[in-house]
């Protein structure tokens, strides 16, 4: 079977994005990115948008994005598994060039989430779980993950000071990121002083709300080989979900979809954990990035605080993580950020990332999860 | 009906709403599939193994064990009045695992994962709407104080 | 109709004279254990917890001053204890001070006030907590037609029985969610003791007002009571019912 290729990469800066709309955004890292490929609006097949509606005061965002990009009358329409929107997308656009169906697709994750009052956000908050359940006790994003927290610190001894030391890591590499929302180091005793938002995970423990979009071109083997000297391979291509509820987990420690999707991407490229040079993974909390490096198989389970407090996540160490400063340094616009894990892998294998850039890059891996582990999309990236 | 649980309900139809008909009369109800036996609390209409929609209520004793917990300190709309409060997520004596908040009855220096509690049916007795849902108490709490 | 009381447990203020005592007994008479109060009339009190006991059931006679929060707090733990527990709780302590309102005093709006609706609200509160937790009640307020209407010589009395009635209904919103019941009797004019000091003539022109030709006796507003403290009235809540015979239609 033939392979699918990322021929053009296009990353806006994220942020606090009072400038622009949700389809200026797009529009920003789309034009990037065809620059980047070096072609014409005519070549694209199609467009899939990546994005979480019910932050836009637009209704059906796809149509009004693919206007603005000047698309029209080409195929569009929108991915939405929550937080794993933008790599829903890429999955989407994978598998029209697999089957050939399309050649040449862009996929642009997009989010402005800063359109929404402080009570409408507050709102939309405590729906993330199963609202059946467990929203009728107030349950929010930062209050599940905490719930996994506190169970893997109780089980493997996991640390406060080992949770808040990937956010300093990444906050160390967002400082060097122009595209990141925080472009500043913090230290341990800032940290460690910074509000509670739920037991025991703190302000410094939690990604922040931004805008953003991010974009790139997917081509056929066939043509990629034509238009690009640069392709980046989509080698392996995991996807799984879990129970909505985490009443019906298998435990509190893990994200069994990441697992499996992990699995699946490693099978399909014919690569292992101890393959992978570089990876993006889906920081929302510390906690999810130490639970991470377990489920991708980076290191045991129960020793992810051990992976970090040995740095082993950083440029030089075993397995680099979030060398562009994950969710927490660039800020998390959900629907975008997907695909701004790719574009930072695909920079990483070309040799483009400059000053984070990770020697002998060859194979990549994103990590992209939808809501507390519903979803979970996994892709183990090559350059040949 | 089933609008009667919690603070802020988001489900006010569901097959199984007579839960909150129970839950008020002080029962803790999870649903059994008739047709192959399959226990769920919470309760499910539709049966997770078999697929068949033919479900029965029978209650739980409320018994159960300390999975994990956290305080919640910023609180989504509708919560403001309570907030902070101590979420905890138990695994049930009968099977299945369930999320409720923290009662009177525990203090939140005894919280610690693997503690026993009983869950136990309450009412949110200063709304003048019935609004019901259930909490984690000490073993032997009960709902009627006779 | 069998009411479903056998084995209840029952305070009646006001228990040891006229609308009282015809509760207490006809309660007893069902199936209660009853307990009344008295603030002076300790031998008719007694002889009420004999004709209990006569029956067969558990009778309770405690000194308590229904204006004194704290007395009737002790009261019902005391019933509570003696009992093992308390089902039902039928307020009728009650006083009248006539006078018009410009010869009225201050002690005589106080004393009435004090007695009759603090009188009510202080046992209405004490059972209120002990229903709350058992989940279950039943508490009938016995007012009078004259807190439905005004009545001349008694802006003090009237105003207690009106306020009964309210106190009644927010209580009913407040406990209905626990399965407590909550009512309200209001009697015309019955032939109490309180009735014997009315003069002839003012008796006369309450026959006069009433359809059905008589004044009540204090079983016919016992059995309304008792019927609302049955199970057959579980349906029934924030309600009046007047016993009146037509007096004020």
């Amino acid at each position: 079977m033939s392979r699918v290729g990322i021929i053009g990469i296009g990353h806006g800066v994220f942020g606090r994005r009072s400038d622009a709309t949700v389809q200026e955004l797009a529009f920003e890292a789309f034009k990037l990115a065809m620059e980047d490929a070096g072609i014409a609006r005519e070549d694209l097949d199609a467009s899939v948008i990546g994005s979480v509606p019910e932050y836009h005061k637009q209704r059906s965002l796809p149509g009004v994005v693919q206007e603005y990009l000047g698309l029209n009358p080409a195929p569009t329409w929108l991915t939405e598994v929550a937080c794993s929107s933008g790599s829903a997308a890429i999955r989407t656009a994978w598998m029209s060039i697999k089957a050939g169906v399309h050649d040449i697709v862009a996929v642009i994750g997009c989010q402005k989430m800063t359109e929404l009052s402080t009570p409408e956000i507050l709102a939309l908050m405590g729906r993330v779980g199963e609202v059946q359940w467990e929203s009728v006790f107030g349950t929010t994003f930062p209050a599940y993950y905490a719930l996994f927290a506190q169970r893997h610190m109780y089980e493997f001894g996991t640390t406060r000071e080992q949770l808040l030391e990937v956010a300093i890591k990444n906050h160390y590499y967002g400082a060097r990121n122009q595209c990141a929302l925080f472009q500043k180091e913090i230290t341990m005793e800032k940290a460690k002083a910074s509000d509670e938002v739920s037991t025991p995970l703190q302000v410094y423990d939690c990604c922040a709300n931004a805008d953003g979009a991010a974009c790139v071109i997917l081509a056929s083997e066939e043509k990629a080989k034509e238009i690009s000297q640069k392709t980046v391979w989509l080698d392996g291509m995991g996807c799984a979900t879990a129970s909505m509820s985490v009443l019906r987990r298998p435990n509190l420690t893990g994200l069994p979809s990441a697992e499996a999707a992990s699995a699946e991407a490693y099978r399909m490229a014919g690569v292992s954990a101890q393959d992978i040079k570089v990876a993006e993974v889906h920081d929302c909390f510390t906690i999810a990035e130490i639970m991470a490096y377990e489920d991708l198989g980076f290191c045991k389970k129960g020793e992810g605080g051990k992976f970090i407090s040995d740095r082993q996540a950083y440029i030089g160490g075993k397995v680099p993580v979030n060398v562009d400063g994950g969710l927490k340094a660039k800020g998390h616009p959900i629907g975008a950020t997907g695909v701004s894990m790719t574009v930072e892998i695909a920079k990483q294998l070309r040799g483009e990332a400059g000053e984070r850039q990770v020697p002998d890059a060859d194979v990549g891996l994103t990590h992209n999860v939808g809501g507390i582990g519903q979803y979970c999309f996994v892709q183990v990236l090559r350059r040949d | 009906m089933f609008k009667w649980f919690g603070k802020v309900n988001f489900s006010p139809f569901t097959k199984v709403s007579d839960f909150a008909g129970y839950l008020k009369d002080g029962h803790l109800m999870g649903s059994k599939c008739k047709k192959c036996g399959t226990t769920s609390f919470p309760p499910r209409a539709d049966c997770e193994s078999c697929m068949s929609g033919d479900f029965e209520f029978f209650e739980v004793t409320g018994k159960a064990t300390l999975h994990t917990f956290t305080k919640i300190v910023a609180a989504p709309t509708g919560f403001e009045d309570e907030v902070p409060y101590i979420v905890g997520v138990v695994d049930l004596d009968e099977g299945g695992r369930a999320l409720a908040w923290f009662g009177e009855t525990v203090k939140e220096e005894e919280i610690a994962i693997g503690m026993e509690l009983q869950m136990v049916p309450r009412i949110f007795e200063e709304l003048e709407e019935i609004k019901v849902y259930y909490s984690l108490e000490k073993p032997g709490t009960t709902w009627s104080k006779v | 109709m069998d009411l479903g009381l056998e084995g209840k447990n029952a305070i009646v203020t006001g228990g040891s004279l006229g609308i009282g005592t015809a509760v207490a007994l006809g309660l007893a008479k069902e199936g209660c254990n009853v307990a009344i109060n008295y603030r002076r009339h300790d031998t008719e009190a007694k002889e009420v917890v004999r004709q209990i006991e006569e029956m067969g059931r558990k009778g309770l006679a405690v000194r308590a001053d229904v204006a004194s929060y704290s007395d009737a707090q002790n009261m019902v733990d005391t019933v509570v204890k003696e009992f093992g527990g308390l089902d039902i709780m039928v307020c009728n302590a009650g006083i009248n001070w006539d006078g018009v309102i410009w010869k009225m005093s201050e002690e005589q709006w106080d004393t009435v006030i004090n007695v009759n609706l603090k009188g009510y609200f202080n046992y209405n509160k004490a059972a209120a907590g002990v229903f709350k937790d058992r989940k279950g009640g039943k508490i009938v307020n016995i007012s009078s037609i004259n807190g439905l209407r005004g009545k001349f010589g008694q802006v003090n009395y009237s105003a207690s029985k009106g306020g009964e009635i309210a106190m009644s209904k927010s209580l009913a919103r407040e406990l209905g969610k626990f399965n407590v019941n909550v009512n309200v009797v209001a009697p015309g004019m019955v032939m109490t003791e309180m009735a014997r000091k009315i003069p002839p003539e003012f008796l006369n022109k309450a026959v006069d007002e009433t359809m059905l030709g008589r004044i009540a006796s204090p079983e016919d507003c016992a059995d309304v009571v008792v019927f609302l403290c049955s199970d057959r009235s579980r349906h029934i809540t924030g309600e009046v019912i007047k016993v009146d015979g037509g007096q004020y239609i």
